[in-house]
């Protein structure tokens, strides 16, 4: 037998699962930097519960998805339960799986659309170790009242300054979607992020 | 299943997939029935309606055409021992195509292969070859022959 052997299942109930799964996302995405619970993870799949679940609501056929992990059976059982194909370069890919974001692929090295269709950009959705306890950012922009204080974990000074650079080309860029296990944090690219310290 | 598996695999596989893809919900029900005790069965995908675009070759010309949609019906399921069921029916019945994939996976199982086939895919494939030549049979006297003139221009 080939990987139908290990073929996890998808959603029980994918209707209401991936509308609640959909809500949550974009209540993340208005209000950047609040965290949003998803529920918990899939039996049978090595993924947190809201990258799983994130992956299922929203890719189809139209939407290639690039991993950073490439795991024959994770693109297997998304390829099963959604027929969202492989992505081959970063740069082709509608969503990114990113689950050790300190050896990923810069932030330019994905699509970042054109002037005329910003929306043709990737969507990546990074497994962090922790949504706090890491370094303190003050976040600004639209969704956030003043300002918000924002401490993920496991970013480098590095990924900042990528993200400053990926605000500065709106309407291009990438938009992020923070997963930890079942929590997500939402970061659209016209959220401007800088560390405490110099803001 | 995919190219690890012999071509010739794949067409007895497409084979009983068509048998069971036309068998109605009652003679499966009937076939599960003879069935004894089964390993646990895991819905991999749950059944599930959708449409389907039909396609032919209606017109004069022969091009591809889009000829209207149906609902059709789809289940995934693993038994114990690994063996993925798949199945596809047109209509909107669960049931049939939840039988149907779990046929399939019992098909699959090298121990049960033979007893299944002579049970299950045999009768209803000669059920199904049989109501198929009646049709043919009853609308063949219908049939027109038409008879074009060579044209002018031709």
């Amino acid at each position: 037998m080939n990987t139908t052997t290990s073929l996890a299942p998808g959603l029980l109930d994918e209707v209401h699962e991936t509308q609640s799964a959909f809500r949550a996302l974009l209540d993340a995405l208005a209000r950047p930097g609040e965290v949003r619970t998803l529920a918990p993870a899939l039996p049978g799949v090595a993924l947190g519960g809201a990258m799983a679940r994130l992956l299922l609501t929203l890719c189809d056929e139209e939407t290639p998805v690039w991993w950073q992990n490439s795991d024959p059976d994770l693109q297997h059982w998304l390829r099963f339960h959604t027929g969202a194909t492989v992505a081959p370069h970063p740069a082709m890919a509608s969503f990114a799986a990113l689950t050790d974001v300190g050896s990923a692929p810069a932030l330019a090295d994905f699509a970042a659309g054109s002037a005329a269709s910003p929306e043709f950009s990737s969507t990546l959705v990074i497994e962090l170790p922790s949504l706090q306890g890491g370094t303190d950012m003050q976040w600004r922009g639209p969704g956030i009242e003043e300002q918000r204080r924002v401490a993920l974990q496991g970013l480098s000074a590095d990924f900042w300054r990528q993200w400053q650079v990926n605000h500065a080309t709106f309407p291009q860029g990438v938009d992020i979607i923070f997963t930890c296990a079942e929590q997500i944090v939402g970061l659209p690219r016209t959220t401007r992020a800088v560390p405490l310290e110099e803001a | 299943m995919t190219n690890k598996t012999a071509s010739g695999e794949v067409s007895a596989r497409s084979t009983w997939l068509a048998v069971l893809a036309r068998a109605s919900l009652s003679e499966l029900e009937a076939k599960r029935l003879l069935l004894g005790e089964l390993p646990v069965v895991e819905q991999v995908r749950p059944p599930e309606v959708g449409m389907l675009m039909l396609r032919g070759r209606v017109g004069g010309t022969g091009n591809p055409f889009n000829l209207g949609e149906a609902s059709v019906v789809r289940c995934a399921v693993r038994l114990g021992n690994g063996a993925l069921g798949v199945a596809y029916a047109l209509g909107r019945d669960k049931r049939r195509a939840e039988l149907a994939a779990l046929f399939d996976a019992l098909l699959q199982d090298p121990a049960r292969h033979q007893e299944l086939q002579r049970m299950l895919i045999q009768p209803l494939q000669a059920m199904q070859a049989q109501a198929r030549a009646n049709r043919r049979r009853e609308v063949a006297p219908s049939k027109v022959e038409f008879f074009t003139l060579v044209r002018g221009d031709a």
